[in-house]
């Protein structure tokens, strides 16, 4: 297996915008390690073949984590209204202006791992649809679901990659 | 006369919204130009109830950008809250790690956002026009970039334990000292930190001497401005007097933290759910102000480290000593507080206290209602935290001003000034949009860092003629 990274962002006080750390909880779980607690990242106990992080966004220097790794795995919520619940694509290297934000998107993240290091990893998006975005912890119940089934894809995904 | 109507909507997130809405005539000239954020409000309700000491925590999940400045303004409201001095050691180590939040968020705006257009031009292919093209056209530079940035991370990470959402800045002071390996460890990647601002500042002027006439004109417009300053009217960054300057320069409020309620004000505007703050004295609209490093380096008298101060003058020369008005000079007052945090991080670390274990005052009495406001300059510009409590400790009460909040007429102004310069409703072109963003860009906004869900809005400006037809569209 290629070493492969899963990496899953978004924001867990704002409900379903924090699915991929129930996704990350449940893989982690069933790779025998302990979940993350609130606020950890997971970095610490990267090294392996198959790792598991959650952060807040993807920002810059991420890069040179990343670089590290032949296949990346990036876990989001999304609220496309014309996508599968559960929508997992392959993502490319792309760079698009920024208007305001520091935040990176996959491609973004890709494309400057590219520009900076000439790496050029296999990425994937597996996005989970998100309901309720509101100040709160926890997933809607269907977000919920969605992320158990996510993590179960995603296992699939990292040790047979034809199939996704 | 019947007018049509652009909507950019640049930005990718559900909540904190912004888009830019430009009226235009049937000759296509800009008649009236607004922009509109979402506010933050939500938060607020979402943490009453909660206990106080619990805030350092929560309100920096608002940004995974800036969370340092939300922990420590948090930290302080909750100290005044609890009625507790906290030690000198703990201060310093606070505005450390605050120094290092100044130096990866100036950074990463300057290379991410800001030299784009500066080094790559605002007409550019939007497909280079990006921190990639800056890769390929110096990649050297861009390395150092990112090397900068994962400097001031670093600070953070090892004062916190993590590189985003901290855990360190607590009700009386801070967690845990720091200690001699992680000094001299950030004390050994200093030097090459300092060299990379240092060329970014050389990037920035030569791009502004070359460049004057768009320098001067570009969303220029008379204000008045916002910062905290010492005791000795100097630029700070973690504490002070708030002082408020006029449009002229001269002095119109300086005022300790705690009673900004008695100073600053806010309008409401239909259009718009962020609220407008004004200084109470002067009124709405003459009580406009501009926060973040073009609001802070009009306000101070001076800076406290050399080498920033040596730009600081050069600063002051650029309007004859008067208030700096043109918005593209917030990229260089950006560097400017770069070097100056730079500086100030060795400052702190040659500090005979930076190692001491006093780091924490007694826990305060269980018993503690009461309220407390803390204020600290994000790196976008002053931030407010104000809270009340009942005598559980339990929140009641949280207003939160925000450095984007408080340069919302700013952002306002800045866009449509540029909207009437350069876009022409009959010829639209990337290029005269990229302006328009670039004109909010200047203020770096925080608008949409809480969420990140994937559900891609493109940039998309319409044309709606006056009978609701869409005359025109461009997206990227």
């Amino acid at each position: 297996m290629p070493r492969t990274l899963v990496i899953g962002f978004g924001n867990i006080d704002r409900a379903d915008d924090g699915a991929a750390f129930a996704v990350i909880n449940t893989l982690r779980r069933r790779l025998g390690r302990p979940p993350l607690g609130e606020g950890e990242t997971g970095w610490e106990e990267t090294g392996g073949d198959l790792d598991t992080v959650f952060l807040h966004q993807l920002t810059p220097e991420t890069a040179e984590y990343l670089v590290a790794y032949r296949r990346i795995v990036f876990v989001d919520a999304h609220v496309l209204e014309n996508a599968p619940e559960i929508h997992t694509f392959p993502v490319t290297p792309d760079f698009e202006p920024a208007a305001f934000t520091h935040h990176l998107t996959p491609a973004m993240m890709l494309g400057l791992l590219k520009a900076l290091y000439g790496a050029e990893p296999e990425g994937r998006v597996v996005s989970i649809r998100g309901y309720d975005f509101d100040f709160r912890r926890g997933l809607s119940p269907r977000t919920g679901e969605l992320a158990a089934k996510a993590a179960e894809l995603i296992l699939g995904l990292v040790e047979n990659p034809v199939q996704g | 006369m019947a007018s049509r109507k652009i909507t950019i909507e640049p930005v990718t997130r559900i909540e904190g919204h912004g888009r830019v809405t430009i009226y235009v005539n049937d000759q296509g000239e800009v008649e009236e130009s607004f922009f509109h954020v979402d506010e933050f409000r939500g938060l607020e309700k979402f943490c009453e109830g909660r206990l106080y000491f619990e805030m350092p925590q929560i309100t920096q999940r608002i940004c995974g950008i800036c969370p340092v400045s939300h922990h420590l303004a948090a930290a302080k409201a909750c100290d005044a809250v609890a009625r507790v001095e906290i030690p000198r050691p703990a201060k310093l180590l606070r505005e450390l790690m605050h120094m290092g939040q100044l130096v990866q968020s100036h950074g990463m705006h300057f290379f991410h956002l800001a030299a784009p257009d500066l080094l790559l031009g605002f007409d550019a292919d939007p497909a280079t026009r990006n921190v990639v093209g800056i890769i390929k056209a110096n990649p050297e530079l861009a390395l150092k970039a990112v090397a900068l940035r994962r400097y001031g991370q670093r600070i953070i990470e090892r004062l916190g334990g993590k590189r985003v959402h901290p855990n360190f800045a607590v009700v009386g002071g801070v967690n845990a000292p720091l200690s001699p390996k992680d000094r001299d460890e950030i004390l050994a990647d200093h030097a090459e930190a300092l060299a990379t601002t240092r060329t970014a500042v050389d990037i920035a002027k030569g791009w502004i001497e070359a460049n004057q006439e768009t320098v001067s004109a570009f969303a220029s417009f008379p204000s008045c401005y916002m910062g905290l300053v010492d005791h000795e009217g100097g630029l700070h960054m973690y504490d002070g007097e708030i002082r408020v300057k006029g449009a002229d320069g001269k002095l119109l409020a300086q005022f300790r933290p705690e009673y900004y309620l008695a100073h600053v004000a806010e309008h409401v505007e239909s259009w718009s759910f962020l609220k407008f703050p004004y200084l109470r004295k002067a009124g709405w609209p003459q009580g406009t102000y501009r926060v973040g490093p073009l609001g802070r380096l009009n306000v101070v008298d001076k800076i406290g480290t050399p080498l920033a101060q040596e730009e600081f003058l050069r600063f002051r020369q650029i309007n004859g000593g008067k208030p700096v008005e043109g918005s593209l000079y917030y990229h260089y007052a950006r560097l400017i507080e770069t070097v100056y945090a730079l500086e100030r991080i060795t400052q702190l670390l040659d500090d005979r206290d930076i190692l001491s274990t006093d780091v924490c005052a007694p826990a305060p009495a269980a018993k503690i209602p009461g309220q407390g406001v803390g204020v600290i300059e994000a790196p976008r510009g002053t931030l407010f935290h104000d809270y009340s409590t009942d005598e559980d400790g339990r929140l009641t009460r949280v207003n939160l001003i925000v450095a984007t909040g408080n340069n919302n007429w700013a952002m306002n102004t800045a866009s449509g000034l540029v909207a009437r310069a350069f876009v022409n409703g009959n010829r639209l072109t990337e290029g005269m949009l990229n302006r328009v963003e670039a004109a909010i860009r200047c203020y770096d906004p925080c608008l949409s860092c809480a969420t990140h869900a994937l559900g891609k809005m493109p940039l998309e400006i319409t044309l709606v003629g006056p009978d609701g037809t869409v005359l025109d569209r461009i997206s990227r």
